[in-house]
């Protein structure tokens, strides 16, 4: 199993990010590298990032009718489910439908992690490590050992200066604020407040222990999924929108 | 490293052992008092999430050097230092300067992380930094003799000295040579399209070293063109070994080649194939060589022929060699027995006469 996982999706993914490497300006040539392997690999998986939003906005569209059947049944919940099941089949929504996509695409960032911190070699077993999922090619030969510096970062060390946690843990939370509906049942919108704040907190002391190759990779992706949501969904959503209300769960509008 | 019936043994969890071979054959436990001695040298934790005064395992990628019955030893979190044997097993607080232990830098500064070893030539101690400098040091005081700044990144490897001039190879593939007297830049260098892997191995006056595009360069000091290259299926990481015009090299690529010294040809019909990469540096005891692959098999082969036999495991023939364990650091020969360190922490040492693994033994 591991051995197809190397053959077939970390050693193209690594291989095709050092020789991205080999042909970049050297003095940026990694950095450079990182973002542009992301932007690809973002850009190939939009069909299914856009199937996902897709299903989340329906989803979203949904909760009004969700809330009602809630009320109207009170605690029989096999009684709410039942419904709840009709209304996504009237609909024509899957209500896991939005999480598959998510799912198939979690291989293909796992292996961009990897990649990212096999091809950074940060201590002599990791390059020892490196050569056995090299091609045999002199371009890529070239890339090695890659150049780990960029702009301020050492790609192979931590950013002690925080501004990359800052960057990370900020367009964290502007990505998740665009899409967390506000909730009008308050333990409901406490989780919610909780959870918004928490992932960008833990992403951003992830970026102080992590070496900074990984959080360039996390806010590179970030700052993508903000323009792909503020473009596809239209504007910035739940981001502009004032605290929870009756009317919160109306679709946001486009932008025009 | 062996010196005076002692094996000087640096390791990843920061400890420097001192090994006496005939106590560990006695079963004695672990530090004995047959000059046996264990340091663990810890250094100011970097993460974010310590606080106060915390400390953590120093970690000892590079081989130890003996000098003037000290043990000098680069430390990959970027300290060279000198211990005293005779401090060491009184357990005195580090460094005691009047047995002759040092730090270099002094006190909590550091340089870039040490990765390759530290080289002794009279009374100086010479030695590579991530930083990419190349340092030399007064092996009595440790005081700075003079550093070179090369301007590279990652410089890991282990300088090679000949007379008045210290060679580098770089990975950004360059052979650097230094005066040993000051460290100004000699007039010659080399350069190649790509990295260099491994450290130089001096034949001569020709300089042997791996590259990142899977060959091994043999460069002539003066040339700008190498003398031959090896393709190899992999890197050359590890030293080579020459005896007798013949260039012993093994490769992650998992074979063992015998090479002509002067034209590169290939001496055995075919290479040796371990089955698996091979990072250690080789020994050559007598007529034979020693090599372990990664897989834990350790083989004896005929360097006349490159027919060889596997060692096979006391506990089982099915077992490799030594436990399957990953074997990285150099080997250590002494009186016919290799000793072999894995990364399980444990010594194996080899009758590379009988063919045979002696014993196991545990370093914790």
């Amino acid at each position: 199993m591991i051995n197809l996982w190397n053959l077939v999706i970390l050693r193209p993914m690594l291989n095709g990010l050092l020789a991205l490497a080999s042909i970049l300006p050297q003095e940026v040539e990694f950095g450079l590298a990182i973002i542009v392997l992301t932007i690809v690999v973002r850009v190939a998986s939009t069909p299914l990032v856009l199937r996902q939003l897709k299903s989340t906005k329906a989803m979203q569209e949904m909760q009004p009718k969700i809330q009602e059947l809630q009320k109207k049944y009170g605690k029989n919940k096999q009684k709410i489910q039942q419904e709840m099941m009709k209304v996504y089949k009237e609909a024509g929504v899957n209500p896991i439908g939005c999480m598959w996509p998510m799912l198939v695409q979690f291989p293909i960032w796992i292996a961009l992690y990897q990649s990212i911190m096999k091809a950074l070699a940060t201590t002599p077993e990791n390059l020892l490590g490196l050569a056995e999922h090299l091609y045999s090619s002199e371009r890529i030969a070239q890339a090695i050992p890659v150049n780990s510096h960029f702009l301020w970062l050492d790609l192979g060390q931590p950013d002690r200066t925080l501004v990359l946690a800052i960057l990370v843990g900020g367009t964290m939370w502007v990505q998740q604020k665009m899409t967390t509906a506000p909730s009008a049942d308050p333990r409901q919108q406490s989780t919610s407040s909780t959870m918004l704040l928490m992932m960008p907190l833990m992403f951003g002391m992830f970026t102080m222990m992590f070496p900074s190759g990984l959080p360039l990779f996390w806010l590179v992706s970030n700052l993508i999924g903000i323009s792909t949501q503020y473009f596809v969904t239209g504007g910035w959503g739940y981001l502009k929108r004032p605290a929870a209300s009756s009317s919160t769960h109306s679709v946001p509008r486009k932008r025009k | 490293m062996s010196y005076d019936d002692m094996l000087y043994l640096g390791a990843t969890d920061g400890k420097i052992r001192a090994v006496n071979p005939e106590a560990r054959s006695e079963g004695l436990p672990f530090p004995s008092s047959d000059g046996e001695w264990s340091f663990a040298i810890t250094m100011p934790s970097k993460s974010f999430l310590s606080c106060g005064d915390s400390s953590a395992p120093a970690i000892i990628y590079s081989t130890p050097v003996v000098v003037d019955g000290r043990v000098c030893v680069g430390i990959h979190d970027g300290k060279v230092m000198m211990l005293a044997p005779s401090a060491r097993i009184d357990e005195l607080h580090f460094p005691h300067r009047k047995s002759g232990e040092w730090t270099y830098p002094d006190g909590d500064d550091v340089i870039g992380a040490v990765v390759g070893n530290p080289v002794a030539v009279g009374d100086a101690i010479f030695v590579c930094s991530s930083d990419g400098a190349v340092y030399a040091l007064d092996a009595s005081s440790g005081d700075e003799k003079w550093r070179y700044e090369l301007s590279v990144e990652k410089l890991w490897t282990t300088p090679v000295v000949q007379g008045e001039a210290i060679y580098v190879s770089t990975f950004d593939g360059h052979i650097y040579a230094l005066s040993v007297d000051d460290g100004s830049l000699l007039p010659w260098s080399f350069d190649a399209e790509v990295g260099f892997a491994s450290s130089p191995l001096l034949y001569g006056d020709t300089i042997l070293v791996g590259s990142f595009d899977n060959n091994l360069y043999a460069v002539r000091i003066g040339d700008e063109k190498p003398l031959w290259r090896f393709q190899g299926g992999n890197w050359f990481w590890a030293l080579p070994v020459v005896s007798d015009g013949v260039v012993y090299a093994v490769c992650l690529d998992g074979k063992v080649y015998a090479l002509d010294a002067e034209t590169g040809k290939a001496k055995w019909g075919e290479p040796f194939d371990a089955g698996s990469p091979i990072a250690a540096s080789p020994v050559a005891v007598d007529d034979s060589l020693v090599v372990a692959a990664e897989s834990g098999d350790v083989y004896v082969i005929d360097m006349q022929t490159g027919v060889g036999a596997r060692i096979e495991n006391p506990e089982g023939d099915e077992k490799p060699s030594i436990d399957g364990t990953t074997v990285l650091a150099s080997f250590c020969a002494q009186d016919g027995i290799v000793y072999i360190r894995a990364q399980n922490n444990c010594l194996y040492p080899i009758d590379v006469a009988e063919r045979e693994r002696k014993a196991r033994i545990s370093l914790d």
